[in-house]
């Protein structure tokens, strides 16, 4: 006995129309006036069905269009797009990496994997300018890559070794940098950096520069409070936060119809009040130029922007998950577009790399990511008695302006008045 | 030099920082135009203008991420809470992206949420409450707790000068109801010190913020039956100034812990267990817990008068403690 029901609404479709290809085309926008850099808009619905008395998810559509080419970018030049592609390729490499480590338990906890998100964290962190800051999330660790930190870095997080950025005080992608790479470090709770990134891009501003700040969230993640809270608060005081909603389908086991009901998520620019993009997730060039055009936003003062960016999360949500709710035809639609596949492509059409140049490139990315495994593995764990240290910062200590010292308004100097007596409670 | 009431004095040490350090600032809901629901940011923005005296959507949440994030570019965030009872709406942030960043990621948290807190105003459940033992649990975090005008102005400012996330606990029936002069000089008060308010022999009471004048009331009804209470106002309660609880139970050999907030899992129980590892042998007397009723904050006056401690209940218990 099979009986079958819609979910509410389509997974990753907002509407009918669907094109092949052609590549700077004229942007679609969708039913509430949100431009859509895609160049495809699939059809495809996330079923439920009960077969045998056994609940799962099923996939309704047309899943054999072949992936159109890559958006032709309207400012990554030659050089740029092969360094986003090393970078990407470098995201990937390390996360395979990292789970030959897991194998062979030298991986401390779980192990969290960005595949098939490689493209939109590498090319949107690459979008920024030194100063700006990132808050990535856990399948942004290609975003750490971009933004300066090693992949021995990262290895030696997950093996909770002594030479690793927290000094095996916190796991996995879990860490940051103030000073040089400028990345706040992730909780575990889902939406908390949207209102910590506003926080510094107001910090900044105080001292007379406008950033641009990007983060990162889930269709799960968005979910939270802090993610509304925060980029409100963005929102209104004009602060250049960039929030990449990554739409990967999936948050854990839920599926995104499961999570929110508007179509796009992308729409709730509007509710905030700041532009609002559609990305697919999986061309590094859409995500860049949109990225970038964000930063630019920001710089000049005009504040924050949303981006959803359509992907799918290509593995469970953490190495002990086989995903096995997700049905399989989703994987074969998205397999097909592998950000890294899409790039090469477009990279060996466009002529700016040779089959022989590929190659290389990618022996060199193997053997950086042997070289930093070694060194990663090598490491020590940390000495047991530093559990007890750093709680607090040394009063001694100096905490430094980012971005130069505020400049105050000139007021004479006087002393505070009384209060007035209108107090709420008395 | 006129005497200024406590709300003054915090209000003084606010502004006097934001005149000397152009990297304090403050942030929170109707503290710009209107003052603060308390009137403690009344007239700040006039004076540095709405870039530095933030006016926020009704947002915790936001409210203390965003003065965490500001901090991690140098600047020093107050973060006002119009009451203490909403720091629930921000204790994620609290708890794990503040509290934990020094020691994870080895990025300081130099800011300082602060609002009105505790009872006695009929201000009901949501308006009364008495948070701070929830927050002295929690590794990484300062919770400070006034009782007079001077340690609030000198507390405050040493809190905006303190290089980890501190927690300020003002309490709302002392703003206008006690009032004594303040040093002219700039001064501050060392944070993790408590104070002896009143020296005597025979018994100490440990406690801080509004409950140091319940003791002092019971202290002057026990006086006259010659009854010497010490009053040591613990000033912070995180952390906790182990040697000042020590030493006062070594002089007097008997000790009641009041506070304010409730009995179960309040920082009196702390405070008992450190007397046990500290000064055992120094007791004379079992280790007494006075502390509200394990309820909500009621509204309608009797039954906060009901709730709260009293003046009778710190006699009595002394009385009991004395012939013990």
């Amino acid at each position: 006995m099979k009986s079958k029901s819609v979910l509410r609404h389509n997974s990753i479709t907002n509407g009918s129309r669907r094109d092949g290809n052609a590549a700077g085309e004229a942007l679609r926008t969708n039913p509430h006036g949100i431009p859509d850099y895609r160049l495809e808009v699939p059809d495809v619905r996330t079923v439920e069905e009960w077969v045998d008395g056994q609940f799962r998810y099923n996939i309704e559509g047309d899943l054999s269009a072949e992936p159109p080419p890559l958006r032709e970018s309207k400012y990554l030049n030659k050089q740029a797009s092969i360094e986003i592609y090393r970078y990407m390729l470098l995201n990937r490499k390390m996360e395979q990496a990292l789970e030959n480590l897991f194998k062979q338990q030298k991986v401390v906890g779980g192990v969290y994997l960005g595949l098939g998100q490689e493209g939109c964290s590498c090319a949107s962190a690459y979008a920024l300018q030194e100063g700006d800051w990132i808050g990535p999330m856990i399948r942004n660790q290609g975003a750490l890559l971009v933004r300066g930190f090693k992949p021995r870095d990262v290895m030696m997080q997950y093996m909770a070794k002594a030479d690793g950025p927290t000094g095996g005080r916190d796991a996995g992608s879990h860490f940051g940098d103030k000073h040089k790479h400028h990345i706040a470090a992730p909780i575990s709770m889902l939406g908390d950096l949207i209102p910590v990134l506003a926080g510094v891009a107001l910090g900044a501003r105080l001292q007379g520069k406008n950033i641009a700040c990007l983060t990162w969230v889930g269709d799960g993640g968005q979910s939270t409070g802090p993610t509304y809270e925060g980029f409100n608060f963005a929102a209104v005081q004009k602060l250049g936060v960039i929030l990449i909603v990554e739409n990967n389908l999936w948050a854990y086991s839920t599926p995104v119809d499961r999570q929110v009901a508007c179509k796009d998520l992308a729409d709730r620019a509007i509710g905030y009040g700041v532009p609002g993009f559609i990305v697919d997730g999986t061309d590094p060039n859409q995500v860049y130029d949109v990225t970038r055009e964000a930063a630019q936003r920001a710089y000049s003062g005009q504040g924050a922007t949303l981006v959803e960016a359509k992907m799918m999360r290509m593995r469970g949500h953490a190495m002990h998950d086989a995903a096995a709710y997700v049905p399989k035809p989703y994987f074969e639609y998205w397999k097909k577009r592998d950000p890294i596949t899409r790039m090469e492509k477009y990279l060996l059409k466009k002529g700016w790399l040779t089959d022989k140049q590929n190659r290389d490139l990618l022996d060199s990315v193997e053997k950086e990511i042997e070289q930093d495994r070694e060194i990663a593995d090598a490491s020590p764990f940390p000495e047991a008695h530093l559990a007890g240290e750093r709680v607090f910062c040394d009063d001694s200590t100096q905490i430094p302006f980012l971005y130069g010292k505020p400049k105050v308004k000139r007021v004479e100097t006087k002393k505070v008045g009384a209060a007035s007596d209108a107090a709420h409670f008395r | 030099m006129a005497a200024v009431t406590y709300l003054e004095a915090i209000r003084e040490g606010i502004w006097e920082e934001m005149e000397r350090d152009p990297a304090v600032f403050c942030i929170g809901e109707d503290i710009g135009v209107y003052g603060g629901a308390f009137k403690v940011t009344e007239g700040f923005i006039h004076h540095f203008g709405s870039e530095r005296v933030i006016d926020t959507p009704i947002a915790e949440a936001a409210i203390v991420s965003a003065a965490f994030g500001s901090s991690l570019t140098g600047m020093r965030p107050v973060a006002e809470f119009q009451f203490m009872d909403f720091i629930s709406c921000a204790h994620n942030q609290i708890i794990n992206m503040v509290a934990k960043a020094n020691y994870r990621w080895n990025a300081p948290a130099p800011l300082v949420l602060r609002g009105p807190s505790g009872g006695g105003v009929s201000g009901g459940p949501f308006h009364s409450q008495n948070p701070e033992t929830y927050y002295a649990h929690t590794p990484g975090l300062k919770v400070i707790c006034p009782a007079t005008a001077r340690d609030a102005k000198g507390l405050i400012k040493a809190a905006i000068r303190d290089n980890n996330p501190c927690l300020f606990f003002e309490h709302k029936f002392l703003y206008r109801r006690i009032k004594e002069e303040l040093p002219s000089e700039d001064y501050t008060v060392e944070i993790g010190k408590a104070r002896t308010h009143r020296e005597g022999r025979d018994l100490s009471v440990i406690t801080y913020a509004a409950m140091v004048y319940v003791a002092q009331e019971a202290a002057d009804i026990l006086a006259k039956d010659g009854i010497e209470l010490e009053i040591i106002d613990l000033r912070t309660i995180a952390p906790l100034d182990k040697e000042a609880i020590a030493n006062t139970v070594k002089k007097t050999n008997r000790v009641i812990i009041l506070h304010e907030d409730t009995k179960t899992g309040g920082i009196a129980g702390e405070v008992a267990a450190l007397i046990n590892e500290l000064a055992f042998d120094d007791l004379d007397a079992p280790i007494t817990r006075i502390a509200s009723l394990d309820t909500p904050v009621p509204f309608s006056p009797p039954l906060e008068k009901f709730f709260l401690p009293k003046v009778e209940d710190v006699v009595r218990e002394a009385r009991r403690l004395r012939a013990y």
